[in-house]
């Protein structure tokens, strides 16, 4: 029984140690389950769409949901521009979606309470969604850090408070899905210790917080990766249809 | 007697709908968590860029510590404005 909440984060390497160029590419538990995921993930669309019944069977239907869902996110925050990005952003729903969830099952990691792999998803998206900005707009682009109607004694303040504005948005975006997973299952480790320690007389109260929480955590790592979905859509729109 | 009928059929109706209301608005106060932890992630995450750019700027001038101070308000006022732009844009979601 590990005492420490803590622990549950650490990451062991498994199998050899893989050196290349002095950076450690080890395969661990953290790739594990993004493995893991991302073959549930490939089994669920693909068994979800083998059989293409008029009359869906379950598994069908929430694959034909997923997409639905996904699509709908899409065309309503970030209009029929952002069609292209279907595939992008619906597999990274899918995969925020399914780490969050492979990491509610005992014994398992949760790939998404690592700050380094959600700064990583977001980043990407950061220089992803200004690289589209600039391509589809030119340096015309730069006119999102320049509000209209501003007096131009305020003009360079309110450009730089822009463009601060504009560089959190990865930070805001990984630090919001790192601390609401981390926090979850850290509370979750520290209720289930108090069940051990408080043993068979007490520990039904905290065992019952636990059970609650269990129930709140599976709504939060769906709305987590929603969240990080929208967003997405989000800074695409002001990529895509520039109008600030 | 018809009218007793119609009567318990529109109370029927009458009844679900508010059901389904009293359902949406649970469904809706899982996510005002969600908003709030938004909000509060959004503000923090400027004030922070914005003392990393001053202090990253203050060792590249060696101007300790004004612009580590400067930009730390600044970073505070992209995160009131992320804020207000985050509640403006749940406000047009509902």
């Amino acid at each position: 029984m590990a005492s420490n909440p803590m622990q549950q984060f650490t990451v062991k390497r498994i199998g050899p140690e893989i050196n290349i160029a002095g950076v450690d590419l080890s395969f661990t538990n953290a790739s594990l389950f993004m493995v893991i995921s991302a073959t549930v993930i490939i089994l669920f669309l693909f068994l979800g769409s083998k059989e293409k019944k008029i009359i869906p069977n379950k598994l069908q239907l929430i694959a034909e949901m997923s997409y639905t869902f996904v699509a709908k996110m899409i065309s309503d925050t970030a209009g029929s521009k952002a069609r292209p990005y279907f595939p992008f952003i619906f597999s990274l729903f899918m995969f925020v979606l399914f780490c969050n969830m492979v990491g509610m099952l005992p014994y398992s990691f949760t790939v998404t309470s690592h700050i380094i792999v959600t700064l990583i998803m977001a980043l990407f998206i950061f220089i992803a969604v200004t690289i589209i900005g600039f391509i589809k707009h030119g340096f015309k682009y730069l006119s999102i850090f320049v509000p209209s109607g501003v007096p131009a004694v305020l003009l360079p303040l309110i450009t730089i408070i822009e463009i601060i504005s504009y560089l959190s948005r990865p930070v805001s975006l990984s630090v919001r899905l790192f601390a609401n997973m981390m926090a979850g299952h850290t509370m979750l480790k520290v209720f289930g210790g108090f069940v051990v320690s408080l043993g068979i007389l007490g520990g039904w109260l905290p065992l019952s917080f636990s059970v609650a929480l269990t129930g709140l955590e599976i709504l939060v790592a769906f709305l987590q990766a929603y969240v990080f979905a929208i967003l997405t859509c989000i800074y695409l729109n002001d990529a895509l249809n520039l109008h600030h | 007697m018809t009218i007793p009928e119609d009567f318990k059929t529109r109370l029927k109706i009458a009844k679900s709908k508010i059901k389904k209301q009293l359902d949406n608005d649970n469904e809706k106060r899982g996510s005002f968590m969600g908003s709030a932890f938004k909000l509060g992630t959004e503000l923090v995450a400027a004030v922070a860029v914005g003392t990393i750019i001053g202090f990253i700027l203050d060792t590249l001038f060696d101007t300790k510590p004004w612009l580590i101070i400067i930009f730390f308000f600044l970073g505070a006022a992209a995160g009131m404005l992320n804020v207000i732009r985050a509640a403006n844009r749940m406000q047009k979601e509902d």
